[in-house]
């Protein structure tokens, strides 16, 4: 049990640990130290996830581990510590650095359990404990308003989703009589006759699932909690929170409805149009930074259920990888964003102009990220899109790769429209010199490395290739 | 089943009547006692009458609604602390035949029902639109709230010991002897604190800010006058009686005769006297108690009240279920 | 008898439910809904299944509803009447609303249901206890321990944004 649990029992002692370091005397003075010892535990916490996972159940069902699940954790372990670095500048100004972790780890926990969940009733509480301790997180800034607005939004965003998401179970676990994903495959056998009755609840549970992962229909609310939230919770909500759903998604989709393909691939196939193609003409005009990320990642979502679509091997792996991908060129984007604001406040793409010039390193690994966002060939963003356009193809979803690869170009224009603003544009003030801290410039080499060397790395893929599973 | 029904109807009726009656004439005889002095001795040989005099005066006024007040709200609120406290009536057992409604879960559906009264005591305030009924229920929602928790945790460590939720179950676990005898230091301290705690849930001295008569008026019921008051005042002395009848049944055995052991000449002896003379009995001794409280301690500040709570009931009353559980799971009560 | 009460109890739901959206008064919204949560536990109470319709008046009607309440006391201008929904909105909510119940209704009226069979035994709290913890034979102890930590994660959180430091202390 402990070594299956591990991941979690992990998360559960840091949780531990951040609760009673009130109790450690003098921690207001040097909050430095206590910052650098969590990153390291932090650091630990992500190297543990090198030793090998065994396939094993727990719980009878309720938790289930494989190596595939293993490497999804072991990822948001990776991007939980990343965005911890980043995070470094804006929380050493903060009072509440123990409970920020605190949160962080619950919501991080939350999603171990709904990653691991072969069962509705923990894939709900796992969802609940994603969800909850982030509108916190997103009111963290106690003093300024458009947190607390963020956190208000969010959290009214993810009741309602989670309602209807709830809904959604109850009518199914009503249908077939059952909690378990695998007993769930058996009795939606996907007989046309029975279409009618779980049309309904597979709706209401996709609606509940696109809420989080912020699919178009449902999107509403991303663009107001992410321009309102600290930067390093909206890169968490942007990037851990969103693959986090998108894998357990995706086992969702390939265990429990694996009959019902008929019934969601069209689902699948429109929202991802939509999505794509409203995140990105949305995207277009965006000024603020933090908004203008938040639909670029609405867009990258829509591309992520083209590669759910391809409902292989081949497309759990791609999400996988592209997951990888996505970590690190949209927190490299993020860490920008979010050092520049921590130093000067500023958010907002006039602000950006000339930037080159000024602080060139910051802008060249802009450009990195973008360019990898965009899937321009040389980043590591070229192949993870290539892969899963692949795994639709795969499938023979011809127009809707026209229809991503329309979208690509379209998205082109607006990541080059910030590349352009800060190489090209000349401007009366611009950002000034200024050097982070350590640990920020640590997570933006880390995602620099990462978005060059992932995509030569084969053998990554096929690592990933060779864990995943499909229908 | 439905004339069961009249019956129960009728008999909890008059059953609040007659504990009306008879807990205000003793409150007032109490208070005398404490103050040595007669209480009220006009009406009726030592003032018996004085209650019915009472009841006269408060039907006869008039029954005003405040202007700009929310009719609707303020005319429910007495009605819905009145069918509040006779919910919870329903699972008490006075005594070996006489009960309700017996219930497996009696003891969560009490704490269920009285963790309702402070909607009606909120709404009261709100509706009278009346800045000190405002405060009043403000006070009494913070404190209610707060204080159910120690109620709660205490009556776990009481259903731990005894194994179950239901009121006759638990009054059977105390044949050999009550569990205020053969609880240990568990029983004793969840009985102290469910005592406290509960008093507090009255509203009544040392913990009465809600109607703190010298700062609000008379706190959320500022506004009422005539019957609808007179709801108020009946329901607070059932709640009492309630508060009472639930701790004289978990630590104090109920209807149980004094036992100890089993089956010897004392145990006879007890048996003698019947079954509903030994649950009142209990209930009146701790309505004594409760209203001895009131006429020794001085009244609460806010944030003492939340202090003592919060500070000192809580994490008492959760180290002693801790307590209850180690005892029960090693069987070191008798 | 039964029957009677069954159907009481229902149309109480359905009609406090109906008032608890349309009422213009926020603080009678809540008391509506609170007899709506009643009438549920009621329901559950004729069903004889007495510890559901206790979690329910302990959960929905002494938290949930208290909680609304107080968050209505304490806000500014909760006497006043809401603002009356204009024409668009009033259209907007029916079409809503009547799409909603249509789909379900067709979904629902589509299923066969069988009444069924056998009488309905009430778990003793005892089981339901010993399940929730239950380690082996289908016990929800993982749920349950999952439940405690969200539950910390979400005092921290509460606590974090309530907390107020005074400007001297830092």
């Amino acid at each position: 049990m402990l070594v299956l649990l591990r991941y979690e029992f992990i998360l559960v002692a840091l949780i531990v640990i951040f609760l009673l370091a009130w109790l450690i005397p003098g921690k207001s003075e040097d909050r430095s130290l206590s910052l650098f010892w969590i990153n390291v535990l932090l650091f630990i916490n992500f190297l543990f996830g090198f030793i090998p996972v065994e396939e094993g159940v727990l719980f009878n069902n309720m938790f289930y581990t494989n190596e595939a699940i293993g490497v999804q954790k072991m990822l948001l372990n990776f991007g939980a510590l990343i965005i911890s670095l980043q995070a470094y500048d804006w929380l050493k100004s903060n009072r509440n650095a123990f409970e920020f972790y605190l949160l962080l780890i619950s919501t991080l926990l939350g999603m171990f359990f709904m990653i691991s969940a072969r069962n509705l009733l923990m894939l709900y509480v796992g969802l609940e404990m994603a969800t909850l301790p982030l509108a916190a997180l997103a009111a963290f800034e106690t003093d300024s308003k458009r947190s607390a607005e963020s956190g208000i939004k969010l959290i009214l965003n993810s009741v309602l989703s989670s309602a209807i998401f709830l809904f959604g179970l109850a009518l199914l676990y009503g249908e077939t009589g059952s909690l378990h994903f695998s007993d769930m495959a058996g009795k939606l056998t996907g007989n046309p006759d029975g279409y009618r009755d779980t049309t309904l609840s597979l709706l209401l549970v996709f609606t509940g699932f696109g809420f989080k992962i912020s699919i178009v229909p449902f999107h509403l609310w991303t663009a107001d909690v992410y321009e309102g939230a600290p930067v390093s919770i909206t890169s968490y909500l942007s990037v851990i929170s969103k693959s986090s759903v998108v894998f357990v998604f995706i086992s969702f989709l390939y265990i429990a409805l694996k009959n019902m393909a008929p019934l969601w691939i069209p689902f699948l196939m429109v929202t991802s149009v939509l999505t794509m193609t409203l995140g990105n003409i949305f995207a277009l005009r965006q000024q603020n930074m933090k908004r203008f990320l938040a639909f670029s990642s609405i867009a990258q979502a829509g591309y992520i259920l083209i590669g759910i679509l391809g409902a292989s091997a081949l497309g759990m792996s791609s999400v996988i990888f592209f997951v990888l991908i996505y970590i690190f060129s949209n927190l490299g984007a993020f860490g920008v964003v979010s050092v520049i604001s921590a130093q000067t406040g500023k958010e907002n793409l006039d602000d950006y102009k000339g930037m080159y010039h000024t602080n060139p390193m910051l802008s060249l690994l802009l450009l990195l990220s973008m360019f990898s966002l965009a899937g321009v060939p040389p980043t590591a963003g070229f192949f993870g899109k290539l892969f899963m356009l692949m795994a639709a193809a795969g499938k023979g979803y011809y127009i809707l790769i026209l229809i991503a690869a329309l979208n690509m170009i379209i998205s082109l224009y607006y990541y080059l429209r910030i590349i352009k603003s800060m190489f090209m544009d000349k401007s009366e003030s611009p950002i000034a010199y200024f050097r982070s801290s350590i640990y920020s410039r640590i997570a933006l080499v880390i995602c620099f490395a990462g978005i060059i060397l992932t995509g030569f790395f084969s053998g990554i893929f096929d690592y990933f290739y060779s864990i995943s599973f499909g229908i | 089943m439905i004339i069961t029904a009249l019956i129960i109807a009728i008999s909890v009726i008059t059953l609040f009547a007659v504990l009306g009656l008879v807990l205000v004439y003793m409150e007032r005889k109490v208070a005398a006692f404490m103050q040595i002095r007669l209480g009220p001795m006009r009406v009726g040989p030592w003032g018996i009458a004085q209650t019915l005099a009472d009841t006269v005066k408060l039907i006869s006024k008039e029954d005003i609604i405040p202007n700009g007040a929310d009719k609707f709200l303020f005319n429910l609120a007495p009605l819905m602390v009145t069918v509040i406290a006779t919910l919870a009536l329903a699972p008490l057992p006075f005594s070996d035949k006489w009960i309700i409604w017996d219930s497996n879960v009696g003891v969560f559906y009490v704490a269920a029902i009285s963790s309702l009264t402070v909607i009606s005591i909120l709404t009261g305030g709100w509706a009278s639109n009346n800045k000190y009924s405002l405060i009043g229920a403000m006070r009494s929602g913070a404190q209610i709230v707060s204080y159910e928790l120690s109620v709660g945790l205490s009556l776990v460590a009481m259903v731990l010991l005894s194994g179950s939720l239901s009121f006759s179950d638990i009054v059977m676990t105390q044949q050999d002897a009550w569990w205020i005898f053969k609880g240990h230091l568990p029983a004793w301290i969840a009985f102290m604190v469910f005592i406290i705690a509960s008093t507090a849930e009255l509203n009544r001295n040392p913990f009465d800010l809600p109607e703190a008569e010298s700062e609000l008026t008379a706190g959320f019921h500022t506004e009422y006058s005539g019957m609808k008051f007179a709801l108020f005042m009946l329901s607070e002395y059932i709640n009492m009686f309630i508060v009472s009848a639930v701790a004289a049944t978990l630590f104090l055995g109920g209807w149980m005769p004094l036992h100890f052991g089993q089956d010897n000449f004392f145990n006879h002896i007890m048996d003698y006297i019947p079954p509903l003379v030994w649950f009142a009995g209990k209930v009146f001794f701790i309505i004594f108690l409760i209203m001895w409280f009131r006429w020794t301690f001085p009244r609460l500040r806010i944030d003492q009240l939340l202090t003592l709570e919060w500070k000192y009931l809580l994490p008492i009353s959760l180290i002693n279920v801790l307590a209850a559980a180690w005892i029960t799971v090693t069987g070191w009560h008798f | 008898m039964k029957a009677i009460l069954f159907y009481i109890f229902s149309v109480l739901i359905l009609a406090c439910g109906i008032f608890t959206v349309t009422s213009r008064k926020i603080y009678r919204a809540a008391i509506f809904l609170l007899l709506t949560v009643v009438s549920v536990a009621a329901l559950y109470f004729l069903m004889e299944y007495t510890f559901l319709g206790v979690v329910q008046l302990v959960i929905y009607a002494g938290g949930i509803v208290v909680l609304i309440l107080f968050a209505v006391l304490l806000t500014h201008d909760s006497g006043s009447l809401l603002p009356p929904l204009g024409v668009k909105r009033t259209v907007a909510t029916f079409a809503l609303t009547g799409t909603g119940l249509t789909v379900f209704l067709y979904t629902i009226l589509g299923r066969k249901v069988e009444p069924g069979s056998g009488e309905f035994n009430e778990p003793s709290v005892k089981m339901i206890g010993g399940q929730l913890l239950d380690l082996y034979n289908f016990g929800f102890v993982l749920p349950f321990e999952a439940i405690s930590i969200l539950l910390l994660a979400a005092m921290v959180g509460c606590i974090v944004l309530a907390m107020k430091f005074s400007k001297t202390m830092n």
